[in-house]
């Protein structure tokens, strides 16, 4: 099985939503193969841990089904709310990391790091990352990976978090600097030369 | 005084390593997602529009009810003072017998508009 390409991507995800609510399985399929590829990547990113993100990004889709036949058009963009959808499961996740729960499985390297130990050193600088992101306070550590691994806007963010473009700009200023102290000292185990 | 911090820099190229990440959708895991997308109940087995409305008034042991207090209230209506106090003597001790559309409930009900 494979995801086919969208053949209508002038549909909104909104509409395809209310009409797999009316029983439409061919938009629930549209819908997958829109939105999983970066609902996964989402999860990836903030987790580096490949059974984890699925499990989140299986959640993240369920939720989507179950909330689909209370959709109101217009009042929120499928986008929009599966960003918060993953990120508040992805913070569960590193909440429950901080009681000494260890990595146990690496995510698929970056397509395109030419050799193994390459991928080997992204591999751990990833998960070195998930793991400094599950010290930060989880409205930081949602700010800061909503900015700087998903490069969004800081009003895009407002948005998905419910929160003011201030609040974001002061969660992401001090949740940067906060985890560049705590990778500080996992440098040289990262192969970063010291300046 | 320093432009940039060293950390920070790190930091930086950590994000953008993180953002080449673009794992594949396994098929797997769209099998599982495409099999949690079952519509939500459908048109199939649901009631119809007078299932509906029953249940809005708490089914046909209600309407019982319902039907019954809306004799007794077109009685009251309709009947003198002394005939309810003869109705809450029956309630009270003996046994009450409606007949829904007798002669005597309705036919008498056509005369009540010039009173």
């Amino acid at each position: 099985m494979s995801i086919a390409p969208d053949p209508d991507v002038t549909i909104p995800d909104e509409a395809l939503l209310v009409a797999f609510a009316n029983g439409d399985q061919l938009a629930a399929r549209l819908l997958a193969s829109r939105l999983l590829p970066r609902v996964l990547a989402q999860a990836t990113r903030m987790l580096f841990d490949r059974t984890e993100a699925e499990d989140v990004a299986q959640d993240a889709m369920m939720r989507l089904w179950k909330v689909a036949p209370d959709w109101r058009q217009g009042e929120a963009q499928v986008g929009t709310w599966l960003y918060r959808v993953v990120a508040n499961l992805c913070t569960d996740r590193l909440r429950k990391r901080r009681g000494g729960v260890s990595l146990d499985q690496v995510a698929e390297p970056a397509d395109d790091t030419p050799s193994v130990g390459a991928q080997m050193q992204t591999a751990a600088r990833m998960r070195a990352l998930s793991e400094g992101l599950a010290q930060l306070p989880e409205r930081q550590a949602q700010a800061v990976a909503l900015r700087h691994l998903e490069g969004l806007s800081n009003p895009e963010i407002a948005e998905i978090m419910d929160i003011s473009v201030r609040s974001v700009e002061s969660l992401t200023a001090r949740g940067k600097r906060a985890l560049a102290d705590i990778m500080a000292g996992r440098k040289a185990e990262l192969g970063y030369e010291d300046d | 005084m320093r432009m940039t911090d060293p950390n920070e820099d790190m930091l930086d190229d950590l994000f953008a390593q993180a953002r080449r990440v673009k794992p594949p959708v396994s098929d797997d895991l769209l099998a599982r997602v495409l099999a949690d997308a079952r519509p939500p109940e459908t048109s199939v087995d649901a009631p119809g529009i007078w299932a509906g409305l029953l249940d809005a008034v708490g089914g046909w042991f209600a309407m019982g009810g319902l039907a019954t207090a809306t004799l007794a209230g077109l009685w009251i209506g309709i009947a003198p003072p002394l005939a309810v106090e003869e109705l809450t003597a029956g309630l009270l001790g003996e046994t009450v017998t409606v007949h829904l559309g007798s002669a005597s409930g309705f036919a008498d009900f056509g005369e009540l508009g010039d009173g």
